[in-house]
């Protein structure tokens, strides 16, 4: 290292000392702090400006207090100033207004990082100052745009405390910004009321308010502006506004053009606004300026491109009967020589049309096609016919009315009626035909052959018809009728009509159903005329009187369609075609709409015809037919509801036949129906009766049939015979015959043999009816015999007891046994009983008994007695001899002795037998009780013996006791068993 | 005004006419003002909570019962001249701040204008009527009528117009109500030539 290196060294740091001491001294000086900061207020942009001097330092700290209460309104650091004249400045906005409270501003130089000292505060005193000690509130009258925020205050005279602060109805909430000033704000304000807001700020007694009114709205907006000129000097501007800027009063919109202030205008929302140049000037800007912006709008155009006439003055009219002739002028005298397209606008009665016009200077226009006697109104406009820009106004209407004319021809026609009269009748004329009021219609009518004179006759102006009645028309048959319409300006041409005379034609011509349409009646006919047509059509069903509507055609029509307000549906017309004569060509007849027929079916009647209900009814008048009749519906009309019997299609169709009907009453209904429908019906009733031959027949088939069965039965009875036989006619057993039977009649020995006792069994505790009988056999017999010649049998009391068994035990009872008779115990039957008369003797002869010999046969008449037994020889007792019982001589037989017990037999009804108990103790009582028996001959009793029931030989069974009646119906079941059996 | 008067000369009947008529007037004067009132109050709702009826603009002396009839009458005469020319201010500021009114307010508020002006010649009609002289030339102070008012104020104020309207067509109804009808004597034929104020 050199030795003078470290006085170099030395000079180095010295000089690096020197260099850093300069900048520090420099930076010193440019942060030190701001010197004479001045602060001022703009309290309608609510803008502070700040300046300063002694600092030029590249940035800037500011910081803005409010002192009283030392809050921070703003704080802003590394700002850059603009310098001016050797003062820095610097602005800001504040939110609230300057009023609300004093600001106190200081400011400090930045480098970098590093800062200066603050300056000493500057201050914007605010309105809450004690030198200003009333109650205020900021800002005052303020407008502010739709959708911003607002910010207000409320400063309080000195000693008040704070209430509210009210944003219309809205309670807001207040910030404090000094001791006597509060601050409140609104977002997003919607646009006021024409009368804005009012925002109020009470004390909290309420004892003073301070407030202000707010107007929100917006900035003007404009739309189509167009410059015109009516003078072809100046302009006039139009525009619209494109939106309701709610500022009104000293705070509405106001207009300049090409930097002209425009006067104000009224305006609304649909009304065009407009300003007005002096000269042409070819291009123009329209400036609209509000407290809340500005607009501008721009146009250009040459001036014959933008001509808008004014409207015509002093119009007036030319009028004639059918022209008019329209008269105007013009405010500018450059339009002599404008080329114009004008339109007329002529109205009349509620209808306008719009009649155009050109021409150069246009002042007059003539109106053609015009009716007489009618008020118009008209009214004109004007437009440039060169480079057309549009319409001007319309000017002031004029009315006029025009002039009367004669009237048209009327409409003449005939209408002939069936009492042979005929009319002339003709259509009134309308007033676009009349041309004025009417006065009369003349009539002049004449013979055909007559060219002049006739008589004539004037009727008012509201006839429409004159009748001709032949006294009148000197017995002509033809006449020509004239009609002419008078009014004040002359008559109308005249027009003729021929009319035949004699009552409506009846010429024979095609006659077809019309086609009804929505419109009316369409029709067509092949026949071409030369002369025109003419369609007549009435109500078909009019007899007198009727009113008649007819068509004019034009010549070579063949086609037409009638229609007539005075078309009815459901009634029928007739349409006739005329041509060239007073005869027509083609008729036609048709409903306009067909109904349902109204009437019902005439004279309906209901007659029986054997079995079935013959209907016939009437032909349906045409007054209640309202459409073409299409046929009959046949109802019968039962209680659950109605059936349809029949459908009878075609109108010709009037009987109808109901076949195979019972006994009984029908209602049958008759409805016609039309393609509309069916009528309400014709009812009809009829009582069905069965006829003789049906009551002959019935008789003779239940006696055929009675017939058949007997025959049947007669038949089964032959063919079972036997069995019938067996049933109800058993063979009588023949008697056993021991001795020989054929010794001579004679009386008849009934006493018990003495070998052969019947012991009667008293059983006490056994009613009369209880009795049993007991069979005995002849074995039995016999063996009884043998064994002690006594033979014990039970009575048993039965009806069908004879009367000889009956007193044979009451007399038991009373001597307690009794011998049999010896005869009957030669027989060893003498038990059987016969308890009937055998009437018949040939029929109750067995087959053994046919071969018996005569002696057999009983003696005297009387018929079959098998019970009479010749007398024993040596034993003979005489005839009428009693027996045992103390009564048997009652049982003596008149006409012979002998047994007679058959003599006397009960019926063998059960019931009978049951009604007659048998009382053994009164024999004679019970004689008298029996009355003579016609029944069955055949014996109960015998039965029983001939056939014993197995049952009574059953030992120690008690014998039930059984009726005559049941004793025979078993008998009668066993025999048809064994029958069957055999 | 000169139609109006011709008829109340001379005759007995037109004598009893002219005060019927004034009391009618007041009556339909005190029941418009009352409707004008009530539809302000509805238009600027926070006004009836701020201004009470007692302050007065009208700077007329209410006419007590110590008075007679004719100085009553003169006081509400000169009441209504003021309250006319008030209601004129009233609806100027109101145009000039807000812009042309329209609908039923301002209908109603030309209407009472008009009454007031009417019923100012119908009172001197009837002190006409009563021997005095016709015409009574109004003092205006014009401290009634504040400058520089701001929207708010404005409101205010023309809400004590209404108020001052309505507090006179009430006292005019009830003092024309109590005069006895007999007091009024037959006009003298005179053409008035008051109210050369404007």
């Amino acid at each position: 290292m050199p030795a003078w290196w470290p006085q170099r060294r030395r000079w180095a740091v010295w000089l690096s000392c020197c260099f850093f001491s300069v900048l520090h001294a420099h930076v010193q000086n440019e942060l030190r702090a701001p010197q004479q900061v001045t602060v001022t207020g703009n309290r309608q942009t609510q803008q502070i400006s700040v300046s300063w001097r002694g600092s030029h330092a590249s940035a800037f700290d500011v910081i803005i207090l409010r002192p009283e209460l030392n809050q921070t309104a703003f704080y802003v650091t590394g700002l850059s100033a603009n310098e001016s004249g050797g003062r820095q400045e610097w602005e800001w906005t504040s939110p609230e207004p300057l009023e609300c409270t004093s600001l106190s501003v200081q400011i400090r130089s930045r480098e970098g990082a590093a800062t200066g000292a603050w300056s000493a505060p500057a201050v914007l005193p605010g309105n809450d100052v004690p030198a200003k000690g009333g109650f205020q509130f900021y800002p005052q009258d303020g407008v502010m745009a739709a959708g911003s925020n607002g910010t207000f205050c409320c400063v309080l005279a000195q000693g008040l405390r704070l209430g509210s602060i009210r944003y219309g109805s809205t309670l807001l909430e207040a910030t404090r910004l000094s001791r006597r000033s509060y601050g409140v704000t609104v977002t997003r304000q919607p646009p006021s009321t024409t009368y804005g807001i009012n925002v109020v700020c009470q004390d909290l007694h309420k004892s003073q308010v301070a407030g202000t009114v707010l107007f929100v709205g917006y900035a003007p907006l404009l739309t189509d502006l167009q410059c015109h000129t009516e003078d072809l000097v100046s302009a006039t501007c139009r525009w619209k506004r494109a939106r309701n800027t709610h500022l009104r009063g000293k705070r509405r919109t106001r207009f300049t053009l090409n930097h002209r202030e425009c006067p104000e205008t009224q305006f609304t929302d649909t009304e065009m606004e407009s300003c007005a140049s002096q000269v042409w000037e070819g291009n123009w800007t329209l400036e609209a300026v509000n407290p809340l912006g500005r607009f501008v709008l721009r146009d250009g155009a040459q001036m014959e491109h933008r001509v808008r006439p004014t409207p015509p003055l002093e119009l007036s009219a030319e009028v004639s009967a059918w022209n008019a002739t329209l008269r105007w002028s013009w405010e500018h005298a450059a339009y002599r020589s404008l080329s114009l397209v004008c339109q007329v606008q002529l109205g009349s009665g509620g209808n306008g049309t719009k009649r155009p016009f050109a021409g150069v200077g246009l002042r007059s226009a003539r109106l053609l096609q015009l009716h007489p006697d009618r008020d118009y109104r008209v009214r004109v406009r004007c437009g440039a016919r060169r480079n057309f820009f549009e319409w001007g106004n319309w000017s002031r209407s004029l009315s006029f009315k025009t002039h009367m004319d004669v009237p048209e021809a009327p409409d003449v026609w005939m209408r002939t009626d069936h009492d042979n009269s005929a009319h002339v009748v003709w259509k009134p004329l309308t007033a676009r035909q009349s041309h004025g009021r009417l006065t009369s219609y003349q009539v002049t009518w004449r013979s055909p052959g007559e060219m002049a004179g006739g008589r004539t006759e004037s009727v008012g102006p509201r006839t429409r018809t004159l009748p001709l009645h032949p006294a009148r028309t000197d017995g002509s048959t033809r006449i020509t009728a004239t009609v002419v319409a008078k009014n004040a300006a002359g008559a109308s041409p005249p027009a003729t009509v021929v009319i035949p005379l004699g009552g409506p034609d009846q010429t024979v011509v095609a006659e077809s159903r019309a086609d009804a349409t929505e419109r009316g009646f369409a029709l067509v006919w092949p026949e071409r005329a030369d002369c025109g047509y003419v369609l007549e059509w009435r109500d078909a069903l009019c007899w007198r009187d009727c009113s008649v509507e007819w068509l004019r055609l034009a010549t070579g029509s063949t086609e037409a369609t009638v229609a007539s307000g005075h078309f009815q549906p459901g009634v029928k017309y007739n349409i006739s075609l005329f041509s060239c004569s007073s005869k027509p060509l083609r008729r036609w007849h048709g409903y306009v709409r067909e109904l349902a027929p109204s009437g019902t079916v005439p004279h309906l009647s209901v007659s029986q015809q054997d079995s079935d209900a013959a209907l016939t009814w009437g032909v349906m008048p045409e007054v209640g037919r309202r459409g073409y009749l299409l046929g009959y519906n046949v109802y019968l009309d039962n209680d659950p509801g109605v059936a349809l019997l029949a459908n009878l299609s075609g109108e010709g169709s009037r009987k109808y036949t109901v076949k195979g009907l019972s006994k009984g009453t029908y209602k049958f209904t008759v409805k016609a129906y039309t393609l509309a429908g069916e009528d309400v019906g014709a009812t009809a009733s009829i009582t069905l009766r069965l006829l003789a031959d049906w009551l002959i027949l019935e008789i003779l088939t239940s006696l055929g049939a009675t017939a058949l069965f007997l025959a049947m039965v007669t038949f089964l009875c032959y063919r079972k015979r036997k069995w019938v036989k067996g049933a109800f006619y058993p063979d009588i057993p023949q008697p056993k015959l021991n001795d020989d039977w054929s010794r001579t009649q004679g009386p008849l020995d009934v006493r018990a043999s003495p070998n052969h006792l019947v012991r009667v069994v008293e059983k006490p505790q056994v009613d009369s009816f209880k009795e049993v009988l007991v069979v005995i056999p002849e074995e039995d017999e016999d063996e009884a015999r043998q064994d002690d010649g006594v033979t014990t049998t039970t009575t048993t009391t039965t009806a069908a007891t004879t009367a000889a068994h009956r007193q044979r035990p009451s007399s038991l009872r009373r001597h307690g046994t009794i011998d049999s008779s010896d005869s009957s115990a030669d027989s060893g039957q003498m038990d059987v009983f016969y308890t009937g008369i055998q009437t018949s003797a040939s029929s109750r002869l067995s087959p053994a008994d046919v071969g018996r010999p005569a002696s057999l046969a009983p003696a005297h008449g009387g018929g079959y007695r098998p019970q009479r037994q010749a007398a024993p020889p040596g034993e003979d007792r005489r005839d009428g001899e009693p027996e045992a019982s103390p009564g048997g001589g009652r049982e003596a037989s008149p006409g012979g002795g002998g047994y007679k017990a058959q003599t006397a037999w009960r019926s063998d009804s059960p019931g009978e037998a049951e009604e007659r108990p048998t009382s053994l103790g009164s024999p004679g009582e019970e004689e008298r009780a029996a009355p003579p028996s016609l029944g069955s001959p055949a014996s109960v009793a015998s039965t029983q013996f001939l056939l014993p029931d197995g049952e009574a030989e059953q030992p120690g069974r008690e014998k039930r006791p059984m009726s005559v009646s049941a004793a025979a119906a078993a008998g009668w079941f066993t025999n048809l068993l064994s029958s069957a059996k055999a | 005004m000169a139609d109006r008067r011709s008829d109340l000369t001379g005759q007995p009947e037109n004598r009893r006419t002219t005060l019927t008529k004034a009391v009618a007037i007041a009556e339909l004067l005190h029941r418009e003002s009352s409707n004008l009132l009530e539809l302000y109050k509805k238009r600027e709702t926070f006004i009836a909570n701020v201004i009470s009826g007692d302050s007065r603009l009208v700077s007329v002396p209410p006419p007590s019962s110590q008075l007679d009839t004719r100085d009553k009458l003169w006081c509400l005469q000169t009441a209504f001249l003021q309250c006319e020319r008030l209601m004129e201010r009233a609806i100027a500021k109101e145009d000039e701040a807000l812009g042309i009114e329209t609908g039923e307010y301002k209908i109603l508020r030309k209407m009472v204008s008009d009454r007031i002006s009417y019923l100012v010649g119908t009172i001197g009609d009837v002190i006409k009527a009563m021997d005095g002289p016709a015409l009574v030339t109004p003092s205006f102070n014009d401290s009634l009528e504040p400058d520089n008012l701001t929207v708010f104020e404005m409101k205010l104020w023309v809400f004590r117009v209404f108020l001052e309207v309505d507090h006179w067509a009430k006292t005019a109804e009830a003092v024309l109500q109590a005069l006895p009808k007999e007091r009024v004597k037959p006009t003298p034929r005179l053409r008035s030539t008051r109210r050369s104020r404007r």
